[in-house]
């Protein structure tokens, strides 16, 4: 595996969920973060990738360094073409799934992430984008 | 493939399990299905699940451990986890992970201390 700080992967099998954590995992280390912030970041891309793989079958992850205003992070930008979500404020609430989960991903990734922005269309896919900043 | 790379260990009369590293979901089923087929087959009296390499810990791996927990004390054992990493139980916590009724320990060996010390009752054929 190429150790890249920005990159593509698609996702359309379940094992593909691991090589995305490690894909972040690498990314996360060489951009400097620490431990448990890797731990964090690799966790929110995990429920992410599941979430694609559960509930629109495939989709992409996409990862790449920032640098704005003096800070430096990550962002990654998880987009499918799947079902969409019918109401996204329902799906940031603890315990809300529609699946068979524990409807903890979203607002857990959230938590575990600086910052996260949801556009889904129903019937068009969603994409969601995660960042998290370097801690100086 | 999944499973082929996880072996039950029978120490004094308990089960020990180490969780490889960063399983993918195939394989924590199936450490599920083998913990209980183990303790089907023996008598042992409970188990400790050595999570200590483990680096990521996410819901379905949440969920599956705390299936595991409750199966294991239906069949009459107890479950201790053992070993969590610092930046894990920070992680699970704020994912907002529970894990059920199960035990935890700093390591294994004080898993097995625990278990030995208060062997459950009534699991003996």
């Amino acid at each position: 595996m190429k150790s890249t700080l920005e990159g593509e992967f698609r996702i359309g099998t379940e094992s593909d969920i691991v090589t995305a954590r490690r894909f972040v995992r690498e990314a996360a280390t060489t951009l400097g973060f620490s431990l448990v912030d890797v731990t964090r970041i690799v966790t929110a891309a995990s429920e992410l990738t599941r979430n694609i793989y559960q509930y629109a079958g495939s989709g992409v992850m996409r990862w790449r360094p920032l640098h704005l205003a003096g800070r430096s992070g990550l962002e990654i930008v998880f987009a499918d073409q799947g079902p969409g979500i019918p109401d996204v404020e329902k799906a940031m609430e603890v315990g809300f799934t529609t699946g068979k989960g524990l409807g903890l991903g979203l607002p857990g990734a959230k938590r575990l992430m600086d910052e996260m922005t949801i556009e889904s269309k129903a019937g068009e896919g969603t994409t969601v984008r995660v960042r998290k900043w370097l801690k100086k | 493939m999944a499973g082929e790379n996880i072996s039950v260990m029978m120490v004094r009369g308990l089960l020990l399990v180490t969780v490889p590293p960063d399983p993918d979901d195939d394989t924590v089923s199936a450490l599920q299905q083998k913990v209980l087929d183990t303790m089907d087959r023996t008598e042992a009296k409970g188990l400790v699940l050595d999570i200590s390499t483990v680096q990521t810990l996410d819901s379905f791996f949440a969920r599956t451990v705390a299936e595991t927990v409750q199966m294991v004390a239906l069949m009459g054992g107890r479950t201790v986890l053992a070993g969590m990493q610092a930046n894990v139980a920070v992680t699970a916590t704020q994912l907002g992970l529970t894990l059920g009724h199960a035990d935890t320990a700093l390591d294994v060996d004080r898993a097995l201390d625990r278990l030995l010390a208060s062997p459950s009752q009534g699991r003996s054929r």
